[in-house]
Formats: structure tokens, C-alpha cells, sequence
């Protein structure tokens, strides 16, 4: 077995190459196989169309009927009064108020699609997205909403969509984490989001604060940087000399490994993070200033750095679990909002197309619910939380551009066609990543485990 | 070797009620089916089953309710299948096509309902051919195959099933060949080993196992002086004896306690949406950590975690306390409430129930939470049957988004002893109350600002024009206005105000609170005066009343009720009219109440024509507390209200001057009056701080934990669904353990629960915790799956050995460090940790022990040795966490509690937060504690890596290891074998030592040349203490 420090660090450099290293995925067919790093890169049940995930993710409830899914006659009926079957998380009947959308929806590209003056940046790339209006889920209290649509379950923790894509494909580039969550605050249900649960730890999200420093640890102690070489080679000839007893621990091997990988970060990961190398024409596309260090443009901006470099699934967090989409007051507040997001995120899908990456990269924008049509108050100004129908949107990795799947009833009170559940949009999304979700299981407990428990169907209209 | 039986077989007394309540779905179908399903079927059912209704089941309905899928729980691949109905109810009642749900979704009757779903409608003729089918009996020639019955481990196969088998005593196994084995354990362990042709490696040598047994036993690493010692001995027993220090050590318990609380899914956070912090949390903690180093026998551990409370009861008043903390074990689980009621316990419950089940018994007894367990022997009605007893229980509720102080903490002193503390606050509080109401009383007589209890109850300073604000309330058409001024002067002084109350809905008007209400005392009266006068209307005919008493009529003191022509009053239950009036004349009325007498007396009229009454019943509930005046339109006369005009308002406990008398002057108050106020006003405000300290005092300490609540059975929640009720269940034990049902005359059932599961009759309690005591020891127990002794679970590797462990427990009391001695002192415990090629091929993952399994250090380990290398840390154990004060929380799911505590104490009083992990112990793979941990899994992951390089707790942590190498006297090369003996017990060879001691000169030397501010040497010694501490001899244990 050689085990020499020449051959490690071959294989590291190798792995640390870039984007280009990514053809390297795809090694290995069988998703359980032993191998001695888990996070090892391969392929899944069948061919992918993306190889990997920036899921988007905006707290506290996006207002459907205000965003993506224009519904003239709640205009029109504005004030009439309808029976609701549930309000504030009881089901009956309920005499309620029908409220019109406070913006105006305009027609975008060349499908046409309708977009809310909110998304004026969105609408510019609207022939790259696939608009969900007929989204619907469980539960319409934040935390157990939020969990279910990373976990898949509202009630207990499970692992995160993104420590199953890391359980299920590995990662590329073994400098960086496999699943990485920039997020300036953690959203409801806090880091249960993003942990791998009963899946093994290194699958879990490693949470990036945005800031002055976005990884703890990431930068050496030690400002000479040979000195901490010199501590590294001390180490590794420790550890080589413990090893020549043990030869046959795979652990003591992946941790010495993890050290090389460490330092490798060090010096990959702050560059990942170094924005200074973009453009002015590129930070004005994500709608950054030189210098910023948070906002959802940042977030946007190192989530492309970060793809290019392999990481598998990235998670952006818009807001947190305070101050966010939760208009109850009133929906005034969604500007503010969909203001800090909307070039952004039109910047992350130009940038990716015209860097070659939006086919291979599946983009997906959701929310824990939508927003009740209808109100106590006639003429109330905010909106209550709405899990019976909502919208979000998927673009790039072999979605189909420029369509509106699933149809909400005149007022989007109820979904009515193509009705897409949170469970159907995780079985989607590992689908076009070459996984079949019903084969992506992990036995823990006496059962295996799934994503999409025992639901879940893939949206085969939306796939192109 | 021939088991023989260790004790009797469980008492399994089969419940009748099995039946009615697991079946519950199908119940009807059953019945109809038995009572009218001919014995025999005429074949031409069977042919037009055939025929027209098996290709529609097939084509339509069987890919999603056959073998492969049973969505809604429903299967109408076999008539064995339907039978059993769905989770709505029963899909096809034979004879009975209205009541079958299967046509109502064909036909689409219902909007939920519809099948077969998103796809073609059946036709009409296909619906027909279904209807007929059912109208004619429902023939079903199908019946179910192996393949099609579930995998279900079914109560009686669980007689001989090996987790529920009764413990068997088992002799060991001769070892006369090699007489490798040193103890009892070793020969069970060596003849499997013999058996599988695997031979064990040698003996670990004294610094190997100094090492792993003080990190066992401690989770610390030993001393340099400790292992000399240990090394030194020539004793025989010189192992045995360093295990009985280790034993003896406070250390232990932390360590110990520690593998406990992953089982017990401890956090110092209630889990919730704003993760409240529960200060009592630290209690169990350390309650845990004493029981195991007071070696509490195991079976009483278990009993007091269930039912303490109880349990407490019996005992010494002095055993109170600990016994209800005990209780934290039901109590600590994730929590799901926003405040504390019942909506969301059914989720707390489910934890409750899983995290007992696996711990405990080794069963996923939540899986039967929708339906029965799909391979265990486990019911949904075994569910809903502990679910009872967990619905009897009161359970501390910890604070949440809603309601946010605790509540329903247990004390920790005997109900008897509340009891009288409470009282004796109820009673001081009470004469500090008493006390403030006199001097407010006094004080408000002698205010002239506050004649007749406030100038007209604040009526002159409202706005003209408006309803009356604070502190009045009103409804209704309403106004505050000049012309409702009330002619008469002798209450009080001549005013500008008063207020007019139109005719409006009954429940319209006025409402006051008198702020210093007026309770019943011997000898004292209760005056009332107000002046009105009502508005002339011939089509408002109806009464207004006059309310006075306690609340929002609450409790009842007198009713007046007016019409624009008569005054009544209510005496006793009755109305009596006192006198005619004319519509549009200013009356006024004054009562005088004799609380004691229960009786009243009073006058109405104008000055010249007055009418007295007398020995009128005030309500006859009347509690005799007066704090409320209301006027609404609900009176003796039905009908809508006269418009009235109310002013001149006075309650007070001296009369008031009558009608007649001259006209009140308004008084100014001289100095000394102003004095004397002010002095009552200083009295006042100290006994109302007084009284809030009394009130905020906590007369007794409290726990995290759960009381006896109202004893009630619980009914089974179709799919775990609260709202979707079926059966009844009765409070009982689990159907396999026996089955015995909660006494009718007893509590909620835990102590009768806490004894059912360590009776000895069942075998799963000690099964389960030798194992893990087993898997704490070897990193892998005998049992693999350590919180799954059900039929998924994996069997045992030494279903003997673990027999004999249970049994050797039960023997030695359940004496846990009898059970360390037991494992350690064996030679397998003992054996080296080196590779085996031939070992290696057959058994890799060291299934059979023919060496001891190298582990990682755990979170703690890593930590708790960093800082004990580095001479800081802090032995003792801390005081409750530093959460901010109680009285602050203000805690929501959109912004919920977070903190991280820092500590040079051992790291098991960390505080453990649920929602947001503490950062350390979530990096190194310490128990989640969302729920019941079975076993750590140790990842290996860069950011550990980067923490152990650059985080500034491994860099303080190594400077202050440098300071303690630096002291050493003697050169670099003694200081370099110090500093590894210290951090990895052992000094490598002479090229390592010369390597290590270069690396530090060469760090000091370009130190030197480089930065004058720095200390080359320590710094040098620093970063040898750093790698050191983050290499492999030292993060893992042979």
C-alpha cells in the first residue's frame, strides 16, 4: 500500500482542479458502494441532466398571487366575499374576503409568462425558467413548513435535500464541501435545514455566514505560512509513523487526509470567497458593490464561484427566520424584499448561461408557503400564511425554459392542474440529478429511509 | 450446552379487546361478512368475479393497492386484503354497495375521494359490474398469499423470537484447549472465535491499556504519573485495581452519564420553534452523573425515570428531590408547543414513546403511532395504550412562542410540605393585600381630589363628544356630554360632564372597574349612589340595568333595571318594582349594603319625593366582592333600552350624604392633609413592592419533570392524526411484555409501566442496556443495532454471551460497575489492537473480538483532554448555565433563544442547545439530542481538520500545554518525551523524539529571525504542542 505523501497530494491537486475536474464525476454506478471516502464523486441511477443544485430559498412565505401567479379576477372581485376551508391553521368555514394583488403583473419574453412588477429582473430572464404555480404542502405553520420542504417531513428531523444529493453523488472537488448553505441567518427550525441527520456528518451543510469571515477556522494562525507547513509535515510523519502499526484503519487514513484537504481549503476556499478577481460589469449584474461582504447578490455571486469549483448542492437562505416574507401587517413589505433578491438572482441565472454552466445547473426557487388570497378584513393590507397553493420556479439543468406548470383556481385559493407537491419537487430535483428517489434509501432505525418517504412523483412535463 | 430456563416465561394474558381495537378499520366489514356470506359460494359468482370484476381490480386499481404499494393503507389484491379495509374505513362492504367506499371513489361522489387518482374515470358499465359485484355478496375467490401477508412478527413467533425469549441461563463454554480465556466472558468469546477460525492477538501492553481504561472509564487521558505507576506495578491484580480507581473517580459519572444522556436525547433546550431554554434541564444532568457514581442499581434508574414522582412518594423525605429530577427523562424530549395546552402533545408524545421504547426496550415502538408496527410485534393499540398514560401525566411545560414563562414544574419537596408553603404565601399575601386595600381606602376618603372614589369615577376629565375612554368601557351609541349633568350637588361638587347612553343592543353601554374594589368584612357596609334620568319614548319601551358585583357579572350583588316610567330592583331571585317615574326627570339612587346581612337597603326619588326600601336579598351567589358597575339594556322589561343620561358615580365603605343634605363643596387639601397623603402614598408603594416580592418568591425548588395528572384512556388516532379518533384504548402494558391493564384505582399507570419494564419477567431491559454497556466498552455491541432488538434489528454475534451478561446483571443487583468489572477484566477486553491478515479476511470489522476495536476520541474526549493537558481544566461541576433571567424571555420561532457558554468545565455540562447546535459538539459528532442516540457516528471531515489547525480553543489550549512543557526541568529531548508521554501516553522512538525535538529548535530558530515581539520558545513548544494534540496517537484510542 503506498501511502506516501507524494501520491496523497497527487490526488488532491487532481481533485482540487476547478470546474474542468468535474468530467471526473460519474466514476462509479452504484450509489452504496464502500469506498473510503464517502464523499468520493459518482454517478447516480441514470443519466444526469444536472450535475449539480443552487436551491434558493426565501423565508417566511412568498405571496403567490403577488409573484408568479397572476390571477386577474381576484382584481376584478376584489372585496367580494368567498368561503375559505381554512384560516390560521384550522380547516371550517370561513366568510372571507377576496384582496387584490397589490402589483401589477406585465408579460415577459417570449413565452409570456407573467411576472408582478416585484420581479422586474426575473421577468428579463424568464425564457430560462419554469414557473410552479400550482405548488402545495402540508403544513402552513413556518417551522414545520420550512423542515418539510428541506427534510421532506414537517415533524421530525430528517436529512436535508442537500445532504442526500452528497449522500447519493459525492462531491467533486474534495477541497471544499460537498454541501455548502450561505445564509446570513439560520431559517425557521434553525440548522435541522441543512443537517444530515442519520446520514453520515460529513453530508451535512456547512453552514457559511456571510462576512468578514464566512468559514470559522478558515484562515491559518499562524501568519507565516511555511511555520504551519512545517507543523502539517511534523504531523504527517507522526502519523505516518503511527500508521506503518495500523496499516489497515481506513479512519486513521481519512484523517490524515482531512488535514491535506484542511489545508487545501485554507488556500482554495478564502479564494472561492475573494470576489476581488469579478468584473465591475459582473458585480453590477448581481447588483453588488465592490467590497460588499453579505447580501443575497454576494450570496448569488459565491454560489456561482463555489459551482464552478465543484460543490454539489448550495443553498442560499434569503432573510432567515426573522424580518423576511411573513407579511402579515402588510404586503408593502414583499418590495423591500423581492428588491434585495430579484437582481440577484437574474444575475446568477445570466451568469450561468452565458458561462455554459445553466444545463448543467438545476437552480430552484421556493418558499415555505404562499399567501392567503383573502382576508378577515376587506380591505386588510397583509396576508396570511397560505399552504393549499403557492408558486416557486425551477431554471436550468434540463427544465424546460419558459413554461408555466400547474394552474391555481381564478383566485389561487386551491391548486387546480398539475398540482406539484413539496415531495414531487425533491423527487424532481434528485431525478434530473440521475437519481431515482425511490432508490436513494438509507436503512436506519430497522427502515430505510427516503427523501420522499412514501410519496412523490417526478414532473416528467417539466423535463426537457 | 442446554439453556435452561433463568426465569419465568412472560405472563402474556391475550386481551380480548385486541381485536375490536386494532382492527378497528374493518370491524363492520367483518361483521356483515359473517353474518351474511353464504357458506357457499355458487360458482357463477366466482365466474362473474372472474369475468367482469378481476381485469377492472387489475387494471385499475391493483398497481397502487397490491403487492408493490397499499396507498391509504388498503389492498384489494386478496379478499383477505379488502377485508382488512383501508385507513378511511372499510372500501367494500359485502352486500352493501352504499356503504362501500371503494364505488363512492369510482363514481367520484366525494371531492376528496376520486380514484382511480389523475387518471381515466372508470366507465359506467365497469361501475355497474362493481356494484353488482358488492349488491351480490362481494365473492372473492383470492385469498392471500405468503408473499402478500406483511413480514410482521407476529405475537406468538415473538415467543421464540430471541430479543422477547425469556433470559436463559447460560453455562460457559469450556476452553480446554489453549486456556486462553481468563474469565467466564472470555470462553463465550473464544469458542466463537475457535469456531469461525480466527485466533485472538495478544495482550495489550500496560501503557495501551492504562490509556484506553482511563479513557473508558474517565474520558480522560491518564497522567504521566499515573502510568508510571500502573506500569510499575508488579502486582497480579494490578489491572483490576486501576479499574476500581477509575471506578472510584467523580469522573466517572461525568463519562458514564454522559453515554446515558445521548439515550436520553438530553438538551438544556426545549426544541420548540424558539428552542426555549429549560433552566431545570442541568438537574437530570447531574442527577444521571450521580447515579452512576453512586452505582444506583439499574432496574431503580429506570423506575425512578419513569415514575419518581410516585415513587417519592414511598420514600425518605430526604431521597424527594432526586427522585422527581429523575423524572426528567420523560420531560427532556423535543418539544412542539407554543404554549401550555394540549394541541400539539401528540408530537411531544411521539417522542415520549419512540425515545422509551428504543432506550429502554430496544423498540421502535413510534412506528406503531399511524398503524400497528409493520414488523414488531408493537400495535397501534400498544401505542395509544402508553399514550394514556403519558395523557395522564402533567408534563412541565417549558415556555414557548405563546405562553412564555414555564409552568407545571414539579417541586422537590413533598406535596404536603407545598402544600403548607403555599398557604403561608397565600396568607402573607393576603395581609400585605389587606393591608394595601385599608391604606388605599383611608387614602382615598381623605383625597379631595378622589371624593366619592374620584371625581364623578374620572367622568369630568372625558372628552364632550366622545364615548368615555379609560377607564371606562363602552359599546354602543354613546357619549360623554354637558347635557347629561345631573342637577343634584350632594355626592359631589357641581361638574360639567355627564353621560348619555342611547338606545342600542342589549348587550350595549357602560362598563367600570373600580380599580380598589370594595370585599365583604364584618361589620362594614357598601354605599352606592348614581344619579340618571331617563328619556322619554313610546318605542323604546324596554329596561336598562344597573349591575354591581364581582367581574363581568360574575358574581352578583345587586340589579336595578329602569324603564322611562318604573324602577324595579332585584331582591333575592325576584323583580320588584319600587316606584313610578316620569320619563325625562333626574332621579338619584343610594344603597347601602350589608354584606354579612346579605341584604340591602336604599333610596330613589327626587329630594322632594323620595322612596325608601329596605331587608332586600342581594344575589344569592354573590361572593361579596364588589369591583365592577355595569349599565346595559338587559332588565326586567324586555324590548330595547330608553335612552338614559348617568352621572355622579360613587362606591366607597362610608355613606354618602342624602339627597336632601346641602350640596358638597369641593375640598382643597392643606399641608397637612398633603402630608398625610404623602406618608399613605410611601406606605402604600413599600407594601406593594413587598407584596411583589412575595409574589416572585419561589417558595421551593422546582424540576424538569412530569407530576400525576387526571387519569384517562386515550383512543387511537387513525394514521396518528389527533383529530382522526377511533377505539378507545385502555391504560396498559405493551401487548408482548404481558399486557396487564393500568388498576382502575391507580394513577396514570407509570409506576405500574416503570415496574412492568424492569420486572425480570422481561428480558429486554437488561438485553438491552448490558448491550449497550457492551457497545459503550467495545464501540460496537453484541447487539449491532443497540436501540433495535425487534425482527429488523440485527441478531446478536453472542446471543449466549449476552444471555449470560443479562443474567450475571440481574444477579449482581443490576450494579452497573459490576458490569464494567465484568467486561474489563476479561482478557478480551485486554487484547491488543494490532492488524491480523488472516483476521482481517474473514471478520474485517472485528465482529467476534479477536482484537480490541481502535476508536476515535469522542467530541468530549477531545475537548475534556485539551483542556486537562493544557493544565486548565476546571474539575468541578458548574452552576445552572448563565441563561438571561426568566423574567426576560420574550423568545419567538422568529427569533429564538441562542447561546453559546463558554467554560473550562468537563464538556458534558456544555450547554446543549437542540435547534442550533453548539458548534464544537456538532463538528465532532456529538449525540444530536432531537432524539434517543443509539450510537455516535464518528465522521472524519476537513472542517474538524481546520478546526484542530486554527481554532483558537486548540491554539490557548496547546500555549498553555507549551507553558506546563517549558516548566519541565531537563533538556529538549526529556521535555519532547514528557510532552508525548502527557498527550499520547507513550514516547515514540529515539528518530521521532530527535525528529519532534528539531522541529522545535528549527520553529524557534525562524521565529527568532523573524518577529522580535514574539516568545520563539514557547511559541516553538506551542506548535509541537499543537500537532501533538491533532495527530493520531492522540485522537485515537488502541
Amino acid at each position: 500500500m503506498d501511502r506516501s505523501l507524494s501520491t496523497r497530494r497527487q490526488f488532491l491537486s487532481r481533485a482540487s482542479g476547478g470546474f474542468g475536474a468535474i468530467a471526473l464525476a460519474g466514476l462509479c454506478n452504484d450509489l452504496h458502494a464502500e469506498t473510503d471516502n464517502p464523499l468520493a464523486a459518482r454517478g447516480g441511477h441514470h443519466a444526469a441532466k444536472a450535475d449539480r443544485v443552487i436551491f434558493l430559498y426565501s423565508t417566511g412565505g412568498t405571496s403567490h398571487i403577488d409573484t408568479f401567479n397572476h390571477r386577474p379576477r381576484l382584481t376584478t372581485d376584489h372585496g367580494k366575499s368567498i368561503t375559505a376551508s381554512r384560516w390560521l391553521n384550522k380547516s371550517g368555514e370561513y366568510t372571507r374576503f377576496l384582496i387584490k394583488p397589490r402589483y401589477a403583473f406585465k408579460q415577459y419574453g417570449e413565452s409570456g409568462a407573467w411576472v408582478s412588477d416585484l420581479f422586474p429582473h426575473l421577468g428579463t430572464v424568464i425564457d430560462d425558467v419554469c414557473i410552479l404555480n400550482a405548488m402545495h404542502c402540508e403544513s402552513d405553520g413556518h417551522d414545520k413548513a420550512t423542515l418539510a420542504a428541506h427534510t421532506g417531513s414537517a415533524q421530525f428531523a430528517r436529512p436535508s435535500v442537500g445532504s442526500w444529493v452528497s449522500y447519493g453523488l459525492g462531491t467533486v472537488n474534495q477541497n471544499l464541501p460537498s454541501f455548502m448553505v450561505l445564509a446570513p441567518a439560520a431559517p425557521y427550525a434553525g440548522a435541522q435545514t441543512w443537517g444530515s441527520d442519520f446520514l453520515p456528518a460529513c453530508h451535512q451543510g456547512t453552514h457559511v455566514v456571510p462576512g468578514a469571515e464566512p468559514l470559522p477556522n478558515i484562515q491559518p494562525r499562524n501568519v507565516d505560512i511555511e511555520l504551519q507547513q512545517m507543523e502539517l509535515d511534523l504531523r504527517d510523519r507522526l502519523n505516518e509513523s503511527h500508521l506503518r502499526q495500523r496499516a489497515a484503519d481506513r479512519a486513521l487514513d481519512a484523517r490524515i487526509r482531512s488535514f491535506e484537504t484542511a489545508f487545501g481549503m485554507q488556500r482554495e476556499a478564502p479564494e472561492a470567497f475573494d470576489l476581488s478577481g469579478e468584473t465591475d460589469e459582473t458585480l453590477q449584474l448581481y447588483g453588488l458593490t465592490r467590497g460588499a461582504t453579505s447580501g443575497f447578490g454576494w450570496q448569488c455571486l459565491v454560489a456561482r464561484r463555489l459551482a464552478e469549483r465543484g460543490v454539489r448542492f448550495l443553498e442560499l437562505i434569503d432573510v432567515g427566520s426573522s424580518g423576511n416574507w411573513d407579511s402579515h401587517g402588510n404586503m408593502a413589505d414583499h418590495e423591500r424584499l423581492a428588491k434585495a433578491i430579484d437582481q440577484p438572482i437574474a444575475g446568477l441565472l445570466t451568469d450561468l448561461k452565458r458561462r455554459g454552466m445553466l444545463d448543467s445547473t438545476l437552480v430552484v426557487w421556493t418558499t415555505e408557503f404562499g399567501r392567503t388570497p383573502f382576508h378577515k378584513q376587506a380591505d386588510h393590507a397583509g396576508r396570511e400564511h397560505h399552504n393549499l397553493c403557492f408558486s416557486s420556479w425551477m431554471a436550468g439543468g434540463g427544465v424546460k425554459g419558459g413554461i408555466v406548470h400547474g394552474q391555481s383556481d381564478e383566485y389561487g385559493i386551491l391548486t387546480a392542474e398539475d398540482a406539484v407537491h413539496t415531495h414531487d419537487l425533491h423527487a424532481t430535483m434528485l431525478h434530473l440529478l440521475g437519481i431515482d428517489h425511490e432508490r436513494l434509501t438509507f436503512r436506519h432505525a430497522g427502515r430505510d429511509f427516503r427523501l420522499t418517504d412514501i410519496h412523490g412523483n417526478v414532473v416528467q412535463q417539466i423535463i426537457a | 450446552m442446554k439453556p435452561s430456563m433463568h426465569s419465568p416465561s412472560i405472563n402474556r394474558s391475550r386481551i380480548p379487546m385486541r381485536a375490536s381495537t386494532c382492527l378497528f378499520a374493518i370491524a363492520t366489514a367483518m361483521f356483515s361478512w359473517l353474518l351474511f356470506t353464504p357458506i357457499c359460494m355458487a360458482n357463477g359468482e366466482d365466474e362473474f368475479f372472474e369475468s367482469r370484476v378481476r381485469p377492472l381490480l387489475e387494471k385499475h386499481c391493483l398497481e397502487c393497492h397490491g403487492t408493490g404499494k397499499q396507498e391509504g393503507g388498503l389492498r384489494l389484491d386478496s379478499r383477505d386484503g379488502w377485508m382488512r379495509g383501508g385507513d378511511q374505513g372499510d372500501a367494500i362492504v359485502a352486500f352493501e354497495p352504499e356503504k362501500s367506499l371503494l364505488l363512492k371513489a369510482v363514481r367520484h361522489d366525494e371531492p376528496d375521494l376520486r380514484m382511480p387518482p389523475d387518471a381515466q374515470k372508470l366507465t359506467a358499465a365497469e361501475i355497474a359490474d362493481l356494484e353488482t359485484w358488492i349488491k351480490r355478496g362481494a365473492s372473492d375467490p383470492r385469498r392471500e398469499s405468503a408473499d402478500q401477508k406483511s413480514e410482521r412478527l407476529n405475537l406468538d413467533a415473538a415467543d421464540t423470537f430471541w430479543s422477547f425469549r425469556p433470559l436463559s441461563k447460560v453455562a460457559p463454554p469450556r476452553d480446554d484447549d489453549v486456556r486462553w480465556s481468563r474469565t467466564p466472558l472470555d470462553t463465550f468469546i473464544y469458542a466463537r472465535l475457535k469456531q469461525q477460525g480466527l485466533s485472538p492477538v495478544g495482550d495489550a501492553d500496560r501503557r495501551t491499556l492504562i490509556r484506553r481504561a482511563t479513557f473508558d472509564l474517565t474520558g480522560l487521558p491518564p497522567t504521566v504519573d499515573e502510568i508510571d505507576a500502573f506500569v510499575q506495578d508488579e502486582s497480579a491484580n494490578a489491572f483490576e485495581l486501576l479499574v476500581e480507581r477509575l471506578l472510584e473517580s467523580p469522573a466517572y459519572g461525568e463519562r458514564w452519564g454522559r453515554h446515558w444522556l445521548d439515550v436520553a436525547r438530553y438538551a438544556d433546550t426545549a426544541g420548540d420553534g424558539a428552542d426555549y431554554p429549560v433552566r431545570e434541564a442541568g438537574k437530570y444532568r447531574d442527577w444521571v452523573i450521580d447515579a452512576f457514581n453512586r452505582d444506583q442499581p439499574f432496574d431503580q434508574f429506570v423506575r425512578e425515570q419513569i415514575a419518581g414522582d410516585i415513587i417519592a412518594l414511598q420514600e425518605p423525605a430526604e431521597k424527594y428531590a432526586d427522585r422527581v429530577t429523575a423524572t426528567g427523562f420523560l420531560a427532556i424530549g423535543k418539544r412542539y408547543g407554543y404554549k401550555a395546552s394540549p394541541d400539539y402533545q401528540y408530537l411531544d408524545f411521539a417522542d415520549v414513546i419512540d425515545s422509551l421504547g428504543r432506550s429502554l426496550l430496544g423498540l421502535s415502538l413510534g412506528c406503531a403511532r399511524c398503524h400497528d408496527h409493520k414488523y414488531d410485534p408493537i400495535s397501534a393499540a400498544d401505542y395509544y395504550a402508553l399514550y394514556g398514560i403519558l395523557e395522564s401525566t402533567q408534563w412541565a411545560f417549558p415556555g414557548g412562542e405563546e405562553q412564555k414563562r414555564p409552568a407545571h414544574f414539579p417541586p422537590l419537596i413533598p406535596p404536603s410540605e407545598v402544600a403548607k408553603r403555599e398557604q403561608s404565601k397565600a396568607e402573607r399575601l393576603a395581609r400585605v393585600d389587606a393591608e394595601i386595600a385599608k391604606l388605599k381606602r383611608l387614602r382615598s376618603d381623605l383625597d379631595p381630589a378622589l371624593h366619592a372614589g374620584g371625581v364623578d369615577l374620572a367622568f369630568e376629565s372625558q372628552q364632550a363628544g366622545k364615548p368615555p375612554g379609560k377607564p371606562w368601557f363602552s359599546a354602543g351609541p354613546i357619549e360623554v356630554t354637558a347635557d347629561a349633568q345631573s342637577p343634584f350637588h350632594h355626592v359631589h361638587p357641581p361638574g360639567k360632564l355627564g353621560i348619555r347612553i342611547g338606545s342600542g343592543k342589549p348587550n350595549d353601554g357602560l362598563r367600570y372597574v373600580f380599580e380598589n374594589g370594595l370585599q365583604a368584612s364584618e361589620g362594614t357596609r357598601m354605599h352606592f349612589t348614581i344619579d340618571f334620568r331617563p328619556v322619554d319614548s313610546s318605542t323604546e319601551t324596554g329596561a336598562f340595568r344597573f349591575f354591581l358585583g364581582r367581574g363581568v357579572v360574575e358574581s352578583l350583588a345587586v340589579e336595578c333595571s329602569v324603564t322611562s316610567t318604573e324602577f324595579a330592583i332585584r331582591s333575592g331571585g325576584n323583580w320588584e318594582v319600587i316606584r313610578k317615574l316620569t320619563p325625562g326627570t333626574w332621579y338619584t339612587l343610594r344603597l347601602t349594603i350589608d354584606p354579612t346581612a346579605k341584604t340591602y337597603s336604599g333610596l330613589i326619588g327626587t329630594p322632594d319625593d323620595l322612596t325608601h326600601f329596605q331587608d332586600k336579598q342581594t344575589g344569592p351567589n354573590w361572593d361579596g366582592v364588589i369591583n365592577c358597575f355595569i349599565c346595559d339594556a338587559i332588565g326586567h322589561v324586555s324590548g330595547p333600552a330608553c335612552a338614559r343620561d348617568l352621572d355622579n358615580f360613587g362606591l366607597r365603605e362610608t355613606p354618602f350624604g342624602t339627597p336632601d343634605s346641602e350640596p358638597v363643596v369641593p375640598r382643597t387639601a392643606g399641608p397637612e392633609l398633603q402630608q398625610r397623603m404623602a406618608t399613605l402614598d410611601a406606605e402604600i408603594d413599600t407594601l406593594t413592592k413587598q407584596r411583589q416580592s412575595i409574589a416572585s418568591e419561589s417558595i421551593y425548588p422546582v424540576a424538569y419533570g412530569v407530576t400525576e395528572g387526571t387519569p384517562k384512556n386515550s383512543c387511537i388516532q387513525l394514521r396518528g392524526e389527533p383529530h382522526r379518533l377511533s377505539d378507545e384504548v385502555p391504560r396498559r402494558n405493551l401487548e408482548v411484555l404481558g399486557g396487564e391493564l393500568v388498576p382502575a384505582d391507580s394513577g396514570s399507570g407509570r409506576l405500574e409501566l416503570a415496574n412492568w419494564i424492569t420486572r425480570p419477567t422481561n428480558p429486554l431491559t437488561p438485553r438491552v442496556f448490558v448491550n449497550r454497556v457492551w457497545q459503550w466498552h467495545f464501540g460496537e455491541g453484541i447487539v449491532a443495532s443497540s436501540s433495535d432488538f425487534g425482527s429488523r434489528g440485527v441478531p446478536p454475534s453472542h446471543p449466549e454471551l449476552l444471555d449470560w451478561l443479562a443474567g450475571q446483571f440481574i444477579d449482581s443487583g443490576w450494579s452497573v460497575k459490576s458490569l464494567h468489572r465484568l467486561i474489563m477484566n476479561s482478557r478480551t477486553y485486554q487484547m491488543a489492537s494490532v492488524d491480523d491478515a488472516m483476521n482481517l479476511a474473514t471478520d474485517p470489522s472485528n465482529r467476534l473480538h479477536w482484537r480490541y476495536s481502535r476508536h476515535a476520541l469522542d467530541a468530549e474526549s477531545i475537548r475534556d483532554s485539551m483542556l486537562a493537558i493544557s493544565g486548565k481544566l476546571d474539575r468541578t461541576a458548574p452552576d445552572l448555565h448563565p441563561f438571561p433571567d426568566v423574567e426576560t424571555w420574550a423568545f419567538t420561532i422568529h427569533k429564538p433563544f441562542h447561546a453559546v457558554y463558554n467554560s473550562n468545565h468537563r464538556s458534558v455540562y456544555l450547554m446543549v442547545q437542540r435547534n442550533r447546535r453548539h458548534p464544537f459538539l456538532a463538528l465532532f459528532d456529538a449525540a444530536d439530542p432531537n432524539q434517543s442516540v443509539a450510537a455516535r457516528q464518528p465522521t472524519t471531515t476537513p472542517t474538524q481538520s481546520l478546526f484542530l489547525m486554527n481554532a483558537p480553543f486548540v491554539h490557548e489550549s496547546a500555549a498553555g500545554f507549551a507553558s506546563r512543557i517549558t516548566a519541565r526541568p531537563g533538556d529538549d529531548d526529556a521535555r519532547v518525551r514528557w510532552a508525548f508521554e502527557t498527550a499520547q501516553g507513550r514516547v515514540p522512538d529515539a528518530v521521532i523524539v530527535r525528529d519532534a525535538a528539531s522541529f522545535v529548535s528549527n520553529y524557534r530558530a525562524r521565529i527568532a529571525g523573524k518577529d522580535a515581539a514574539a516568545e520563539p520558545n514557547h511559541e516553538a513548544w506551542s506548535a509541537l504542542a499543537r500537532v501533538l494534540l491533532t495527530s493520531n496517537a492522540f485522537l485515537y484510542v488502541d
